[in-house]
């Protein structure tokens, strides 16, 4: 299955990021320019980056393949990540960039003054972006194994290489420019196939794109079988099998009768154009009903449908703000109203990339049916152009989503892998340039070994883990530290504990598959709904009984967060970015704003 | 105690400043002092600000948690089709980020404006 335009459109991505960065590097001198890019960035040019480095593989690849499979109601992932932008704005973006923190270990240090609150921080970090960097080694697995044949690994090793070496070598100033190059490649990569095959497909009449049975192969189609499987035929149809089939090993003709046969894992079938698909029993089409449903199929009663659908909601609006390698971005505004606009710029791109995938489970669902019959809707972004047309539109179109793809990965996986390797070098090495590199070297090793080890799981479960856990930890740090003048370090930390412990074990206990239907089905598979409303409680309870661990000067920092940059006072201590300092946090050098109230009350000026 | 000179006298001319002699607007400076006149001037920015904050969130959220609602209250909601499309896929797959994209550009003006009144408010002085 090898294909050269598909590995020259890979190649040109990387070439292409890897000269951009080259360029940023000229500029990058410092670890200032390293971290923030010297916050000269242009707000427009900004939302591109933040949005190229938001979407992921999981908004990619993983959002249509869910929808194609479950039905619509998948699409609020979706529309919970792009609506997190506007909670993000309306709350967060212009204090904390006027805060003048980078991360939120500084900001969580700056604002409560407890450098233990800070460690807990970078740990949490740590946690999200390795939930986070998982799946997008998974998704380059994938996409070159769709691409190329193959196993999947290799996909994982040369995605972990490139973005280590380029992180390692790069730094920021580069990546900024190459974000906003991906942003711009993801929505082409996905807009020219989708807008062709809207237009070119002889697909079924528009109306019956719910309805379910029959769907029929339009083409012959071959499906190969990773796992063992069931399938039932309405009628009795004439296949090519190389394998397994009903216990007795094949290899050429068969004739499969009505019913139902079971397949061992490895078996190939083809079906001729024009049968019907069969059904699987592990990964049944769903129906017309279900599948238009607005509502998550976890569990049977509606009332479970509805706390897990208001779970995604929850996790995935909320989680945005928490998401580590997003907020680094903001401090690269100017002050805090570029910051605003930037973030409204990016609501506004998200809101375009997003109706593509919603396309792509339409005609997934009307064209490729086979992919329910093998279980891989997730490489269905991937498939469907070459389905569609045979030859060198098609070829062509393939070519270009695979680019698209990678770029989903290579842009998401770095700016983890900057904030993984920024919170290593800052609070546990010494914070020089040279620190920053050797982290993001053993990171970037470190997390590509894992990722071949955690090639089972799937795209969307591990992501929807990562913005779980940053809801229900980062996300009231930050509501209530901008909002609340009486959090305390204490009621913070008591938070992040426990939201973060809450929602970490939700995520093993799935994982070791216990609660599969009802209720517990749910309230583990979807903790936001209960974890987030946990931490918050616990941050506000424990702040109000520990009122002497507010820190001393709340208003000024208060001050820090609200005030317009233009009615601060002037002053000459105001830190700028030297060539040999590390990122400040304000607690460390204390910023005008936060260093002001001196003196004694309103008379002290004789 | 009795060995120290007694207290040097002094007159003041000047009326003593009380936050209620103000005349004019509040100053920068003044958001800095720890007394009450600061806190208040702070508190009233914050406030206003939240209070654009929840201007927007309210109905977008509303706006996010109504459809799931309707269709578990109203199961055959989901059923409908507009243009041949289903509701689920007009809304879902496009409809419902205009309206969000909209909140976020008036709030960015709204809060833009609010604070140049702070700002102005603060300069007049």
């Amino acid at each position: 299955m090898t294909e050269p335009a598909t590995i020259a459109a890979i190649a040109v991505v990387t070439v292409v990021t890897a000269v951009i960065s080259v360029r940023g590097v000229r500029i990058a001198r410092t670890p200032a320019d390293f971290m923030v890019a010297a916050r000269q960035v242009p707000s427009f040019l900004n939302a591109s980056a933040i949005s190229g480095e938001y979407l992921s593989a999981a908004s990619f690849l993983g959002i249509a393949g869910l929808a194609m499979l479950e039905g619509l109601g998948a699409l609020w992932y979706a529309v919970g990540y792009a609506a997190g932008y506007l909670v993000l704005l309306v709350a967060v973006a212009a204090p904390l960039r006027r805060f003048g923190a980078y991360t939120i270990p500084d900001f969580a240090e700056g604002r409560l003054e407890s450098p233990v609150l800070r460690r807990a921080a970078t740990g949490i970090v740590l946690l999200i972006c390795g939930f986070y960097l998982l799946p997008q080694l998974k998704g380059a697995g994938l996409t070159l194994q769709v691409a190329l044949g193959g196993p999947e690994w290799i996909g994982v090793i040369v995605l972990g290489v490139l973005v280590t070496l380029g992180i390692a070598s790069g730094g920021m100033k580069g990546i900024t420019f190459v974000q906003a190059f991906q942003y711009w490649l993801k929505i082409t990569a996905l807009a020219i196939p989708a807008i062709f095959l809207v237009m070119f497909l002889h697909h079924p009449p528009i109306g019956s794109i719910g309805s379910a049975a029959p769907h029929s192969f339009d083409q012959r189609t071959t499906i190969e079988f990773p796992a063992s499987e069931q399938l039932t035929v309405g009628g009795s149809v004439r296949i090519t099998a190389v394998g397994q089939v009903d216990g007795r090993t094949r290899d050429g003709a068969l004739t499969l009768a009505k019913g139902t046969h079971d397949v061992a894992p490895g078996s190939t079938l083809t079906f001729p154009a024009g049968t019907s698909a069969p059904r699987v029993e592990s990964n049944p089409i769903p129906s017309e009903k279900e599948w238009t449903s607005p509502l998550l199929h976890l569990g049977g009663q509606p009332i479970h449908t509805l706390a897990a659908t208001y779970g995604i909601l929850l996790a995935t609006v909320l989680g945005a703000m928490g998401l580590p390698h997003i907020l680094v971005r903001f401090y690269t505004n100017r002050d805090g109203q570029a910051a605003r606009r930037t973030t409204a710029f990016v609501l506004l791109l998200l809101g375009c990339f997003y109706i593509f995938p919603a396309v792509f489970a339409v005609l997934g669902r009307l064209e490729a049916p086979g992919l329910y019959v093998s279980g891989q809707t997730d490489s269905v972004v991937l498939v469907l152009p070459k389905l569609a047309s045979a030859g060198i539109v098609g070829t062509a179109l393939g070519a270009l989503v695979a680019a698209g793809a990678f770029a989903a990965f290579l842009s998401t996986s770095s700016g983890l892998l900057i904030s993984m390797a920024g919170a290593i070098s800052h609070d546990i090495m010494d914070r020089g340039v040279r620190s920053f590199r050797v982290a993001a070297l053993v990171i970037g090793v470190v997390m590509t070994i894992l990722g071949v080890f955690a090639l089972g799981i799937s795209i969307n479960v591990l992501v929807g883990w990562a913005f779980a856990i940053a809801a229900s930890t980062f996300c009231p740090l930050l509501l209530l530290g901008i909002w609340w003048r009486r959090l305390t370090w204490i009621g913070a930390l008591g938070g992040l504990a426990l939201g973060g412990g809450a929602s970490s074990l939700a995520v093993i206990l799935t994982m070791a598959g216990v609660g599969k239907t009802g209720w517990p089905a749910v309230l583990l598979g979807e903790p936001a709904i209960w974890t987030v409303p946990l931490s918050f409680t616990t941050m506000v309870v424990l702040s109000l009984a520990t009122p002497r661990a507010l820190p001393n000067d709340v208003v000024a920092k208060l001050l820090a967060l609200h005030l317009p940059e233009r009615v601060r006072p002037p002053s000459p201590r105001r830190p700028e970015l030297s060539p040999l300092l590390p990122p400040i946090s304000p607690a460390r050098v204390p910023s005008p704003q936060v260093a002001v109230p001196r003196g004694g009350g309103i008379d002290s000026d004789t | 105690m009795t060995t120290h000179e007694p207290p040097r006298r002094q007159v003041i001319q000047a009326a003593p400043r009380r936050p209620s002699d103000r005349s004019v607007s509040p100053g920068t400076d003044d958001l800095y002092q720890p007394d009450a006149y600061g806190r208040e001037l702070l508190s009233s920015l914050m406030r206003a600000q939240a209070g654009v904050s929840l201007a927007v969130l309210v109905p977008a959220i509303s706006l996010l948690a109504l459809y799931p609602l309707l269709a578990v209250l109203l199961p055959s909601l989901a059923g409908y089709e507009v243009l041949g499309l289903p509701l689920t896929l007009l809304i879902l797959g496009g409809g419902i980020y205009p309206p969000l994209v909209l909140l976020g550009y008036w709030y960015v003006r709204r809060a833009e404006r609010l604070e140049q009144r702070f700002v102005e408010l603060l300069k007049e002085q």
